[in-house]
């Protein structure tokens, strides 16, 4: 299956993301182009047909423009698959791409099986498989879905131009602010519990918060004994939160917290105790003297 | 035969709910546990501006004109959150209604317009008194005619809202030598008026950020213009409108009882002893059958007897029925649920004892249970005299 | 100045899904249904443009569905929307994205609409199409995922939430199209009143098979609850090994970790 992967490039620089699609292409056994807004001067290790289009002269995403370069892309390439990223950049390119050939489009996939495509839905709760009804198709997959992969290699540059109109004008970036607690709305929770010990290593565990770029949750009793204030509290008597990944620091699972955490998408549990009660729905539990793990995974994820 | 609701009521009803979730709810166990008073204050204006005080009253004087079965959906929506709210609420628009059904057009406007639009935080009803509860024609509160009006002595009971009430609804004997119950009138009078004094307020079982205080008239001086109605005909009036106000209590009552049974069937289906779910014990599916059949059927009184009073049938029995059905299934509820919590549902970490404590006066305002069976086998027993 | 708004009906999403009889989407029975919540950010920009306006310009919401979605379209009508569209498909769930888009394409195209305003997505199919491709369909400029809009002399100047918290702002000539992401705005309750007031505003009812018959584009099936978590697995060893092993674990099976 010949694919053609839409990398992403912003503010010079290659985002992470496109080695997921490179993941993807390993997984699904594609044959990959690569097609990219980017500089010419810092091509991506990849062995096989680069479409490149100068970001210098096409600037940062517009939709119209990246629209054009695309399609002289896949006319040229003529691909079963074009696949983007499910991001902010490829949920608002795909459907131009889309609707302009006429395809099938899949979004947010996060695995398959022959020509079916599994997607979430109902907030995730639920999966299904979509299947394209025309020969070829558009999808964006899910970030995080796929591995990334790393690849060796030059790719063949083959340099895309357009003379399209831009309909969009692109006035700049605002850089992320910095929030309040708002564990409501996270989408990664890192919790402190008793099993910390001590106030001061509070801060171990905020560190692993800031490297998951997550936000800093608490059991009752970490608030309850005055280690940090009460907006961080998860449980019956504090928040209730459903973040994606939610992660219980020293925290033994008591029924008053899991009922503020329990419909996590998923629960990694750190507890010396093998039999804590936060095994029953933890989805990992680590068995480890948590001031030895936490600074281990949070060096890692550094 | 039509049980669904229109979109209308069910547009209401998710209102209120989104609201009770996202308002309500968060302050509901800080306002139990005497948290800022003004917590509620603020959500009962937000409530006012959303058009929840005269939900059966006319756009005319800014109401949502949206009936009585609204009304009790939207009352037991806020009544899961918060039961203080929900009371407020429904006595608001009970006072409401009252005005609208038998005030003067000057009245109407002066009054109904503050509620609905949240001027006044609060309307109170001042009926009972120390002496006259279920028997409320037993009242000693004197109006004596002086000057161009009226000037009130006596004391009322438990008056919910009194502290933050702009206009009090207040019953009271202009002609003792009357024989009982006919001798009664109802005035309107506003807060502030000289000789109005609010009194202690109650502490309570439960229910605790609605206020619940005396109220004392002590040569309180009111205008001509504050007798509503015909004078001596305050007491059929008071007959007439409570029974509007047991829609409101009962569903109520049922929004106390559902939130419990709600929260013991969640904790239910998560607690394991003896290595399974608790709710895989027949003990506990029977408790959930049981307790969730009478709220239904409770939801069913109600809708009955709020289909019947906006559709201007006779309501009396109906809502007295399920007035009197709704709390005691929520009390029953409320019972059964902490009994599933177990240890957990007597602490304050679930909102269970809070349910349990707030249902349990709904069997006894706005007439005792008793005083309900005592209506509807009359209302029954009137058609089978000879 | 003329303004379409699209909404969808969807079930809350705290329902409990069950698959149809085909498992090609959910059994809609017992469902209670809601508007769609990025939609309820796409009325309330709507609205608070007019309100800017002086209550000049005009809204119309329009929704696909059966009869049930007049629901989600008299909450929006209470909202301030100043008349509705209900184009009629008694089995709206088999419509994916394109045949959606070509319906409301084929209703907004000779109206002259000024803006177009939609969710980002829907809750329940999540797909982030229908919107651009409305807008494609029609050949006017659009942009996604806003977090702030405004409006001024013909030309909208828009915000868009990018990952990790970065926002990029552009610009755009009307006519346009925006997606709305929540947190856009504060979307207000309907007031009670304006509930029962709603009841006068005119719903204009099309067939959707006068407006489009595109043939649909994807096929949906095996709808289904996800794999039941692998309860509890439990790591034990060296604290080195247990990081690598966490690290592998979370990228497999979590989408937050790159």
């Amino acid at each position: 299956m010949k694919l053609l992967l839409v990398g992403e490039y912003r503010e010079g620089r290659l985002l992470d993301t496109t080695a997921e699609l490179l993941g993807f292409a390993a997984a699904i056994s594609g044959d990959a182009s690569l097609f990219l807004v980017g500089s010419a001067e810092a091509v991506p290790a990849f062995s096989g047909t680069l479409y490149l289009a100068d970001a210098k002269v096409y600037g940062e995403y517009n939709p119209e423009v990246h629209k054009q370069l695309l399609l002289k892309a896949v006319q040229e390439e003529n691909p079963d698959l074009v696949v983007f990223v499910h991001s902010s950049y490829g949920w608002d390119l795909a459907p131009r791409v889309a609707a302009s050939l006429k395809l099938a489009q899949v979004s947010e996939v996060i695995g398959f099986a022959g020509n079916a495509y599994e997607v979430g839905c109902c907030n995730a709760k639920m999966h299904r498989n979509v299947t394209p009804l025309t020969s070829k198709a558009v999808i964006t997959i899910q970030a995080g879905a796929f591995p990334a992969l790393q690849v060796e290699g030059t790719p063949s540059v083959k340099v895309l131009s357009t003379d399209a109109a831009s309909t969009t004008e692109f006035m700049g970036y605002e850089p992320a602010e910095a929030r309040d607690v708002n564990l409501a709305k996270a989408e990664i929770v890192v919790s402190a519990g008793r099993g910390i010990g001590k106030k001061e290593n509070i801060e171990l565990i905020r560190s692993l918060a800031k490297a998951f770029g997550g936000e800093l949750g608490a059991s009752r009793p970490v608030v309850d004994a005055g280690w940090i204030d009460h907006g961080h509290q998860v449980g019956s008597t504090g928040q209730t939160v459903t973040p994606k990944l939610y992660v219980a620091c020293g925290i033994s699972g008591s029924i008053q917290h899991l009922a503020g955490m329990k419909k996590s998408g998923f629960i990694l549990a750190i507890n010396k105790d093998k039999d804590a009660p936060i095994g029953e729905v933890a989805d990992v539990l680590v068995v480890a003297d948590l001031l030895q793990f936490v600074p281990a995974l949070t060096a890692k994820l550094s | 035969m039509n049980l669904d609701l229109s979109e209308e009521q069910r547009l209401i009803q998710d209102t209120a709910r989104d609201f009770a979730r996202d308002r309500l709810e968060p302050v509901a166990a800080e306002l139990d546990d005497g948290g800022d008073r003004s917590l509620m204050l603020d959500n009962l204006k937000l409530l006012a501006e959303l058009g929840f005080m005269g939900l059966n009253v006319s756009h005319e004087y800014g109401g949502a004109d949206a009936g009585a079965v609204a009304f009790s959906l939207a009352i037991t929506e806020l009544a899961k959150a918060c039961a203080s709210t929900a009371v407020t609420v429904s006595v608001n628009n009970m006072v409401c209604e009252v005005i609208q059904s038998v005030g003067s057009d000057e009245q109407k406007a002066r009054y109904i317009t503050k509620i609905c639009s949240g001027d006044y935080a609060a309307g109170s009803f001042a009926l009972t008194e120390s002496g006259a509860g279920s028997d409320p024609s037993s009242m000693v509160t004197r109006a004596e005619v002086s000057g161009d009006g009226f000037v009130l002595n006596g004391s009322k009971l438990y008056i919910t809202s009194a502290p933050y009430a702009g206009v009090f609804v207040v019953w009271a004997v202009t002609d003792p030598t009357a024989p009982k119950g006919k001798g009664i009138s109802c005035f309107l009078v506003e807060a502030g008026t000289p000789g109005l004094l609010i009194g202690k307020e109650e502490r309570k079982m439960g229910q605790h950020a609605s206020a619940t205080n005396e109220v004392i008239f002590h040569d309180c001086h009111i205008p001509k213009s504050a007798l509503m109605g015909k004078l001596n005909d305050g007491f059929r009036i008071a007959v007439v409108e409570l029974a509007g106000g047991r829609i409101g209590i009962g569903s109520l009552g049922l929004g106390i009882g559902l939130a419990a049974i709600d929260c013991a069937t969640s904790h239910a289906v998560e607690r394991v002893q003896f290595g399974q779910k608790i709710s895989g014990f027949q003990a506990i599916q029977w408790m959930i059958a049981d307790a969730s059949t009478r709220l239904e059927a409770a939801r069913l009184l109600l809708m009955n007897a709020a289909f019947r009073k906006e559709s201007g049938r006779s309501f009396a029995k109906e809502a007295a029925m399920a007035k009197m059905f709704a709390t005691e299934a929520a009390n029953d509820a409320c019972y059964k649920a902490l009994q599933m919590l177990g240890g957990y549902g007597y602490t304050r970490d679930f909102p269970v004892e809070r349910y349990a404590r707030d249902a349990r006066i709904t069997s006894i305002y706005e007439g005792t249970n008793e005083i309900q069976r005592l209506i509807i086998s009359r209302e029954i027993l009137k058609n089978y005299s000879v | 100045m003329k303004i379409l708004v699209c909404i969808k009906q969807v079930p809350d999403m705290e329902s409990h899904f069950r698959p149809n009889g085909s498992a090609t989407w959910f059994d809609e029975s017992d469902l209670a249904f809601r508007m769609n919540e990025y939609d309820e950010y796409a009325v309330e920009e709507a609205v608070r443009l007019k309100e800017q306006l002086g209550g000049a310009p005009e809204i119309t919401v329009l929704s696909i569905g059966p009869d049930r979605v007049i629901e989600a379209i008299k909450k929006a009508l209470a909202i301030g929307c100043d008349c509705a569209v209900h184009i009629k498909e008694p089995d709206v769930a088999s419509k994916e994205p394109w045949q959606i888009a070509s319906m409301i394409a084929a209703y907004a195209r000779s109206k002259q609409f000024d803006l177009v305003f939609t969710g980002m997505q829907s809750q329940d199919r999540g797909s982030a199409q229908v919107g651009v491709l409305v807008a494609e369909l029609l050949g006017i400029p659009s942009t996604t995922t806003l977090v702030g809009f405004a409006w001024a002399d013909g030309v909208v100047t828009a915000t868009r939430e990018l990952e990790g918290g970065v926002k990029s702002k552009v610009r755009l000539k009307t006519p346009a199209l925006v997606t709305c992401q929540l947190g856009l705005n504060s979307p207000r309750y309907p007031t009670l009143p304006n509930i029962m007031k709603a009841r006068k505003k005119e719903i204009t009812t099309l067939q959707a098979g006068e407006l489009s018959s595109e043939k649909p584009l994807t096929g949906s099936a095996a709808f289904r609850h996800p794999e039941k978590r692998g309860s509890g697995v439990v790591l034990e060893g060296s604290v080195d090994e247990l990081v690598e092993k966490v690290l592998v674990i979370l990228k497999d099976k979590t989408a937050v970790l790159r």
